[in-house]
């Protein structure tokens, strides 16, 4: 009972949310709720599901079955377009840019993204002072992207690329974000830097939803971490719960969650 | 503009206008939204159709004889755009080519309407009149030049409005990342059918057009062919800007007329063409111009600066 009233406050309440391919059954009745203004990590070895759960969260991918409540509006029937105009957006595991266009124009397309009628039936250049520009502005700032700011974004380096990816998942004002392994392929100095900034995005009051294999950023910023195995949830908890979780070392097969401590 | 000065025949001069519009509608699906269309002939020869039926049986002035191409250009692709841009690549180009083929037979299929194999004939060319007032008379090839010189300017205005605004560069990011565009908040299908449906009313207008120049609406302007060529000016001009499509359209026209002229097997030669251009540029023409006013630009850059050493060692 104390479980269910400490959920009122979710902003994201997921319910038995099922994804299957075929005979193959990716996502298996998960239940999840992402508080606001919180970081909620989801790990768990390859293959877990992790990535098949964002996709059926944020509509990339339909869902099977299940309800995914979203302040109290039920979205799991919308599809993925029409999430981001409720406040939920993404990024990809694997870097996902608009290659030709430049970095400004990628965020700006992406700011858009929040008004899309402005877009269909926007027969004007778009100027200065349009909120989409504005944001994209703000967000070269925050994301250290100006000086490559007219570059095509096929052409940054791989951390400028990833920052991009993030940067362009918050360019639609989400409630919530999710990111997919934001650090993927990054080298040491980078990936601090990027959990400096994901850190900063809960002290701006987004909810994160992440998936990280990094156990340093997971276990120093995350408030709930959410362990799946075989498509189902293992345990949920805090990060000290999850350290000293037995179930947790097994399916991690050895102590690389501990960072070798125990 | 500058056309009479470089070609000696009104029609040849037309013919390259109003094609160059079929492209550039050809540009804004191909190159803007990645989207390759083998159905641009439908609206070329719907276009064609409507604006002859209409100037045979109702005798309507020019202003609605376009309107009524361009409108059917655009209704035709709705009906085509709603099924074919459920698919995506190679299915997309076959559906469209499909629909293509239907158009083609429903047109020879309906001789009451479409006169068949014969097509329409004895189109005539009405004056522009405002208001029933004779404003210009389009009798000569030279003045329907200068119709149709209007018409594709504020064609080419509009066009390059849409290519700009906010919905053009939306276009880009969907060629660019479909999946990312999704991602970010937009229903890729409505942008696309958008897009389906300017290009359609776009080609219609030129279908129109090209009736009126003519003077027959043949079964031949709504064949595969009509496609094949649109798409083909489209490319061989480039797809990076709207302008290279004039490029491509002007140098297919000009190449085909002087060509037929010389050797009936011409179509061989532009075969090679298009060889050419898919292997070594695949910018198009427009990209060949580029880089020739980069070097001219770079050798220009290059000639001062020569000068100014020169002086420099003068003054030694």
């Amino acid at each position: 009972m104390s479980q269910i009233q400490s959920y009122q406050g979710a902003l994201l309440q997921a319910r038995g949310v099922t994804k299957r391919y075929g005979a193959f059954t990716a996502v298996d009745s998960v239940d999840l709720n992402v508080m606001p203004g919180t970081i909620h990590s989801v790990i768990g070895p390859n293959g877990a599901g992790k990535t098949s759960l964002f996709h059926t969260l944020t509509g990339t991918v339909p869902i099977t079955a299940g309800s995914i409540r979203f302040e109290d509006r039920e979205v799991g029937h919308l599809p993925g377009h029409q999430r981001v105009q409720c406040g939920l957006a993404r990024s990809f595991q694997v870097t996902s840019l608009f290659q030709s266009l430049s970095v400004r124009e990628n965020l700006r397309v992406a700011a858009q993204g929040r008004a899309p009628r402005a877009a269909l039936f926007g027969w004007r250049a778009p100027r200065e002072g349009d909120a989409a520009t504005a944001m994209a502005e703000s967000l070269l700032g925050r994301f250290r992207l100006e000086s490559v700011a007219l570059r095509a974004a096929a052409l940054l380096s791989h951390g400028q690329q990833r920052r991009l990816e993030v940067a362009m998942a918050l360019a639609a004002r989400p409630k919530i974000v999710f990111l997919d392994e934001p650090t993927s392929g990054m080298g040491v100095d980078d990936i601090q830097e990027m959990k400096q900034l994901i850190f900063s995005l809960k002290q701006d009051g987004f909810a994160v939803v992440l998936i990280e294999h990094n156990m340093d950023i997971v276990m120093g910023i995350s408030d709930t971490i959410t362990v799946m195995q075989l498509g189902r949830v293992l345990v949920e908890g805090t990060p000290n719960a999850i350290r000293s979780d037995d179930r947790v070392r097994k399916a991690y097969l050895g102590n690389m969650i501990t960072g070798g401590m125990n | 503009m500058a056309l009479p000065l470089a070609l000696s025949s009104g029609s040849l001069a037309t013919e390259l206008l109003i094609y160059a519009m079929a492209a550039m509608a050809c540009n804004l699906l191909l190159g803007y939204t990645g989207l390759m269309s083998f159905g641009q002939g439908i609206f070329f020869g719907l276009g064609s159709y409507a604006s002859g039926l209409l100037l045979l049986h109702l005798k309507v002035s020019m202003a609605l004889a376009l309107l009524g191409a361009t409108g059917i250009g655009a209704l035709a692709a709705v009906f085509v755009g709603w099924f074919a841009i459920r698919q995506r690549g190679v299915y997309f180009v076959m559906l469209t080519l499909a629909f293509a083929q239907m158009f083609y037979f429903l047109a020879y299929s309906m001789p009451d309407i479409t006169g068949g194999d014969n097509g329409l004939l004895d189109i005539a060319r009405p004056n522009v009149q405002f208001f029933g007032q004779e404003m210009f008379n389009t009798g000569s090839p030279w003045r329907y030049y200068a119709f149709v010189g209007v018409v594709f300017l504020a064609v080419f205005v509009v066009m390059q409005c849409v290519a700009e605004s906010k919905f053009g560069r939306t276009l880009l990011s969907i060629r660019d990342n479909e999946a990312r565009a999704s991602a970010v908040g937009y229903n890729v299908k409505s942008f696309k059918l958008l897009a389906f449906v300017i290009s359609g009313a776009v080609t219609g207008l030129a279908g129109g057009l090209h009736a009126m120049l003519t003077g027959i609406a043949p079964l031949s302007s709504i064949e595969y062919h009509v496609s094949e060529t649109i798409l083909l000016m489209t490319i061989i001009g480039g797809t990076g800007n709207l302008f290279a499509s004039v490029i491509g359209a002007a140098a297919y026209v000009v190449t085909a007329d002087w060509l037929a002229s010389v050797w009936p097997r011409w179509m061989l030669l532009l075969g090679l063409l298009l060889i050419a251009v898919t292997l070594y540029m695949q910018k198009g023409l427009w990209g060949v111009l580029e880089r020739a006013a980069l070097a001219l630009r770079s050798r220009r850059a290059a000639a001062p600066a020569a000068a100014v050493e020169a002086g420099q060692g003068e003054q030694a």
